[in-house]
């Protein structure tokens, strides 16, 4: 939806022998790279009027000449018919007094430091492409790398601003005679879509092809390089391949071999695995409705939706049973699916007729692979095959990943198809600000005047490679919008690559640097979302924000993740918190749940001497009896032993308690099947109340405590080690009692400080069944909540958070 | 510790500080005795000595730690091994010694005697002579037991230079043994884990692995990695010379134990301290040979060429088995976990 956000000017009486008056309108909002000034050109030429458009850095100009009711008709088309990858906003309107044209002209774009620049991100094929590569007559039949003004890449090719084919990656590759014409011809939809490209002129596909002893062929050749690659992958073969944002790593999503080998090679063992399905055109979900459920629920449905937008994200999704590899989500109902997104993805999809796994070509944590040979190199031990082409990937951006919870899409990666994600903000700030993010799944977000803009996602910023394109989307951001800042914001942990960062960029640049404690970023993600659609910023109301994830910093040098803040941004004050428990083992922590199961059983001295110890060492939440005592005794000494309010350990501990694994790949995997067993003892009685499943539905006990409301887990133990229940009913109950414990510290501070509205934020939300147990009964108990919709409120939206914070942080003081 | 009903002189009481009888006894009864040699006189005020090189080495070190026995050595060993090494490594043959022992009180007689027993022991092996030194008696409560100070001197060829400012891109880093037993020996004594395995400190004396590779042109620079270990050094001379420390995790030699403690833990072996280690920067041209010496060594027999010196940011890098990248920082204060 377009908005206007300027005014109109007052116009003066005019001599009614001049019917034709000049408009000049300034347009901003995404209008560049998505076939926008054609689109002006068309709807003047409509309406009869004279004049010319012009990109200038980011928001286009337009002078029109005509009449009043021409020009109404003209804007009102601008609003409501502009194409569907643009989002205008009339920024002004004025009348002006200029020469009088003949004719309609599109100028050449025009640079300029002040205007509001807009990098518009990477989109799907469109369907009129998709006629095209389907068509033998068409010049650009079975063509790769087909694209128009409606679609195609933008911000992984996109060099500079103003977005013109010289300031991309296809600056090398010379229009032909044929492809100059399009690129010319006003009327053309590829009149001035700066990645055009044709088998004659534009990039071209690649296959080389590793044996058993690692030798290469090369083959070149659009068709010759499919047919090899689509063979490799009918051999059970996996191949690497160069999309849009960067490399996957891809194989038949069918074929449990193929799946296990490639998660053998890539030493994932079982951290689930996207899914991509053919996009046909007009029956584009044909393939995905095949294997994946399909019930008529809402929800469903706007999983379906939001799977074929035109940003092309991965959703999870309920797949169905014995379809797919069982390796691709291990111990999971859910999969990672997405449609093919760019023509190369369309033609190995139809002529593979398979899904395909395509998961990211990198090494874990690391941001994807964009180029050529550092992907040949670091992916040899990995791929059979890389299938690749010429055209440079600027930057990386990987696939977004959205979840749909409780009716709305919650955004847990952001990158192709959304980044940058540009926002603007409900105030003016006073200086450009930088804000560096968290450690993990990191994102920067730069911020200046009224507007935001989040980076793709960058990944753990352990490793050189993360910190090399960390530090490359920072420079890159500030070139493009032309922005320096005066300001860098970090997390308040010493330990974090960021924080360092922003220590010495703050020394370098001269400027200050500003420390936001974790949650409070955290609930800064909640205010700034929720204040996103307001124009002017007016909020006298309070909050109460829940801030549960697994490790952050607190100000008390303790590591929190259970609590709740009241009060407003730049104010919140700490209300609601976890009983604290001990927690050993530094970062191991977070990827061995047993660490978190001992921790709550030693901290209640469930366990803990010799004798107990023994009787609990044939249970499958223990390391080894040496161990064991090893950890134990370091426990007690407080060895690399840190006290924890983290809920996301208690969701570790559980499923640690309930046999799901004593480690873990990654972070997360034990709360992930938590949720499943959890989501299936439900679905089972999918119609029942839940009043009737002789469920315990009061909350966990709380305490105050130096001004805190603090819950005690301690019965949580009980219920997960006694052997009345299965472990789905235990898992069932322990979601329960989490949820209703958070009603219950919401109702004690109300009780406290009145009314206030509710925010959730933190990766354990990130539990759809939690988060929407929890929504449901804030709604039944009249509270006002809300779980931010536009902007990730895991760790990839730390940045964002710090911006919001750090803004009114400055504002209280 | 201390029992009324014990004989008086089985503990150091401050009347052993006093400068009388008591402490005369103790300077002659123990440390005279123990660390006697020809040039430890305990009648004169200093010591005259005579160099057969013009250059010297001079250092100084000061010696903690908790417990004062453990297996491998104890804080009388560490001080003849502290002083001993960093003279090694600065290309010195170490010659004499000067020590300061600042007993506590109550401290039980036949442990001290036992510690300055390992240290006549540590300095008679890595052939220094103690040739003054000096003792003082704090009162209960204001030391752990015993500290030592001592400073060394060793004679140095002429001409020798060693520095990190002589490291250069494409130089080897070597490593002469496993990493982090000392630091884990001492941590699993101190917190009195019991548990079983035969792991020892390494400390020792790293003089026949110094000097062994000395004539070597393409030596740099050698540092034994005491405090925050391995990383931290590096992390020193990335610093200094402004460009990658890049290491191969596959090639750092860990002991089986060090490394199961540490999973256990969660502590880097890499940080944990050594007392017997040399890390060494040599040519790429002189790498295999230094590294063939050293294995022919007793103390090298798990030497590794561990990594290399590149072009690139001021950043130690390990190279992971799966061909990752992952930075080694800086040793912070008291590590917090970072994960969520």
């Amino acid at each position: 939806m377009a908005h206007i956000t300027g005014t109109v000017k007052k116009r003066k009486a005019m001599p009614e022998t001049l019917q034709r008056k000049s408009y000049e309108l300034v347009i901003t909002g995404q209008v560049q790279g998505v076939g926008f000034r054609p689109f002006i050109y068309r709807t003047a030429k409509k309406y009869h009027l004279k004049g010319w458009v012009k990109n200038c850095s980011g928001e286009v100009i337009t002078l029109v000449q005509g009449d009043e009711h021409q020009f109404e008709s003209f804007k009102q088309a601008i609003l409501n018919q502009h194409p569907p990858l643009a989002i205008p906003f009339i920024h002004s309107i004025k009348l002006v007094k200029e020469e009088l044209f003949d004719r309609f002209v599109i100028k050449k774009s025009a640079t300029s430091e002040q205007a509001q620049r807009h990098i518009p991100p990477d989109f799907f094929t469109c369907n009129d492409c998709l006629d095209e590569i389907s068509n033998p007559q068409e010049r650009r039949y079975r063509y790769p790398f087909i694209n128009c003004t409606q679609c195609g890449p933008r911000y992984t090719i996109i060099k500079d601003l103003p977005y013109d084919r010289p300031n991309t990656s296809l600056s090398s590759f010379p229009l032909c005679h044929s492809c100059n014409k399009e690129y010319t011809n006003t009327v053309d939809r590829r009149f001035h879509a700066q990645p055009l490209a044709c088998a004659e002129c534009g990039p071209e596909l690649s296959f080389i092809q590793l044996n058993d002893i690692k030798a290469e062929t090369n083959i070149i050749g659009n068709e010759a390089a499919l047919l090899k690659a689509i063979d490799a992958l009918k051999h059970g073969k996996i191949i690497a391949v160069k999309g849009v944002g960067g490399y996957h790593l891809i194989c038949d999503a069918t074929n449990e071999q193929a799946v296990r080998e490639l998660r053998k090679r890539k030493h994932r063992p079982d951290k689930p695995l996207a899914v991509m399905f053919s996009a046909s055109g007009y029956n584009e979900l044909e393939q995905l409705n095949h294997y994946c459920h399909s019930d008529k629920s809402n929800t469903l449905s706007l999983e379906k939706k939001r799977v074929s937008s035109p940003q092309r994200p991965i959703i999870l999704i309920n797949a169905k049973k014995g379809l797919l590899a069982p390796s691709i989500n291990p111990g999971l109902n859910e999969v990672g699916v997405m449609l093919a997104y760019s023509p190369l993805h369309y033609l190995i999809l139809k002529d593979f007729g398979l899904p395909i796994v395509a998961t990211s070509g990198n090494l874990s944590g690391e941001p994807v692979l964009t180029d050529n040979q550092q992907a040949e190199q670091r992916l040899n031990n990995i791929a059979d095959g890389f299938l690749q082409h010429n055209r440079p990937i600027l930057r990386p951006a990987d696939d977004t990943v959205i979840r749909i919870i409780h009716g709305k899409q919650r955004l847990f990666r952001i990158g192709r198809g959304f980044a940058p994600l540009e926002l603007n903000l409900p105030f003016n700030l006073k200086k450009p600000v930088l804000a560096v993010g968290g450690q993990m799944k990191n994102t920067v977000a730069l911020a200046w005047d009224n507007r935001v803009v989040i980076s793709p996602h960058i990944g753990e910023l352990d490793s050189k490679r993360s910190t090399k394109v960390f530090a490359q989307v920072i420079d890159d951001l500030c070139h493009l919008y032309r922005v320096s800042p005066k300001q860098v914001i970090c997390d308040a942990h010493p330990g974090y690559y960021s924080s360092h960062f922003a220590e010495n960029y703050s020394n370098e640049h001269n400027i200050p640097l500003v420390k936001v404690q974790h949650h409070k970023a955290h609930a800064g993600i909640v205010y700034g979302d929720f204040f996103l659609k307001e124009s002017t910023f007016q909020d006298k109301k309070a909050w109460l924000v829940f801030t549960w994830d697994g490790t952050g910093l607190g100000d008390d040098q303790t590591i929190w993740g259970g609590e709740g803040f009241y009060g407003q941004a730049g104010h919140w004050q700490r209300v609601t918190s976890v009983k604290p428990f001990y927690l050993q083992g530094g970062d191991k922590a977070a990827k061995e749940p047993w660490r978190s199961a001992c921790a709550l059983l030693w901290e209640n001295k469930i366990i803990g001497n010799e004798e107990q110890n023994s009787q609990h060492f044939s249970n499958e939440y223990l390391p080894e009896k040496e161990s064991y005592s090893l950890a134990f005794h370091a426990w007690k000494n407080r060895i690399n032993t840190i006290e924890s309010s983290s809920m996301g350990r208690i969701f570790d501990a559980a499923s640690a308690l309930l046999g799901l694994g004593k480690t873990s790949s990654f972070e997360g995997r034990g709360p992930m099947l938590l949720e499943t067993k959890c989501q299936n003892y439900f679905s089972d009685k999918s119609q029942a109340n839940i009043s009737q499943l002789n469920i315990d539905l009061s909350a966990l006990p709380l305490y105050k405590k130096n001004e805190l409301i603090i819950s005690d887990w301690s019965e949580l133990l009980t219920l997960l080690m006694g052997d009345k229940h299965s472990v789905e009913k235990k898992a069932f109950q322990f979601h329960i009692k989490i949820a209703e414990t958070l009603i219950a510290q919401a109702q004690k501070i109300k009780s406290i400080k009145g009314d206030f509205r509710i925010g959730l934020s933190g990766g354990v939300f990130q539990n759809k069944f939690l988060s929407e147990y929890i929504l449901k009964r804030l709604e039944e108990e009249n509270f006002d909540a809300f779980l931010p919709e536009q902007v990730p409120y895991n760790d990839a939206g730390l940045a964002f958070g710090q911006i919001f914070e750090g803004h009114f942080q400055e504002e209280k003081a | 510790m201390s029992n009324e009903n014990e004989p008086k002189e089985q503990y150091i009481s401050l009347a052993h500080g006093n400068g009388g009888r008591y402490m005369r006894e103790l300077i002659d009864n123990l440390f005279a005795q123990y660390l006697a040699n020809p040039f430890l006189n305990t009648q004169n005020d200093a010591v005259t000595l005579t160099l057969e090189q013009p250059e010297i080495a001079f250092t100084t070190d000061g010696f903690t730690v908790n417990p004062l026995e453990f297996p491998g050595g104890t804080i009388g060993s560490l001080a003849i091994h502290g002083t001993v090494n960093d003279l090694a490594v600065a290309g010195a043959t170490p010659k004499y010694l000067s020590l300061n022992a600042f007993i506590e009180e109550g401290m039980p007689f036949e442990q001290l005697e036992r510690i300055v027993k390992s240290m006549a022991k540590a300095a008679d092996e890595a052939g220094v002579f103690i040739v003054t030194g000096d003792t003082k008696v704090v009162p209960k409560g204001e030391g752990a037991g015993v500290f030592f100070a001592t400073s060394g001197i060793g004679i140095k060829k002429t001409g020798l230079k060693l520095g990190m400012e002589q490291i250069k891109t494409g130089d080897k880093i070597l490593v002469s043994g496993t990493l982090g037993d000392h630091g884990t020996a001492v941590m699993l004594a101190r917190e009195q884990f019991g548990l079983k395995g035969d792991l020892q400190s390494d400390a020792a004396s790293v003089f026949p692995l110094t000097h062994s590779i000395l004539s070597l042109d393409g030596l740099r620079f050698m540092r034994d990695p005491t405090r925050g270990g391995l990383a931290s050094v590096c992390n020193e001379i990335s610093r200094v010379i402004k460009k990658e420390v890049h290491l191969y995790q596959t090639e750092i030699p860990i002991h089986e134990q060090v490394d199961s403690v540490c999973e256990i833990l969660g502590y880097d072996p890499l940080y944990l301290a050594c007392e017997g280690r040399v890390v060494a920067i040599v040519s790429e041209d002189n790498s295999q040979q230094a590294l063939e010496i050293w294995r022919s060594l007793d103390a090298g027999q798990d030497a590794r060429i561990i990594g290399e010196i590149r072009e690139g940011n001021a950043n130690v890098v390990l190279e992971t088995e799966l061909g990752g990248e992952r930075f080694l920082e800086e040793l912070e204060d008291d590590p917090l976990p970072r994960i969520c």
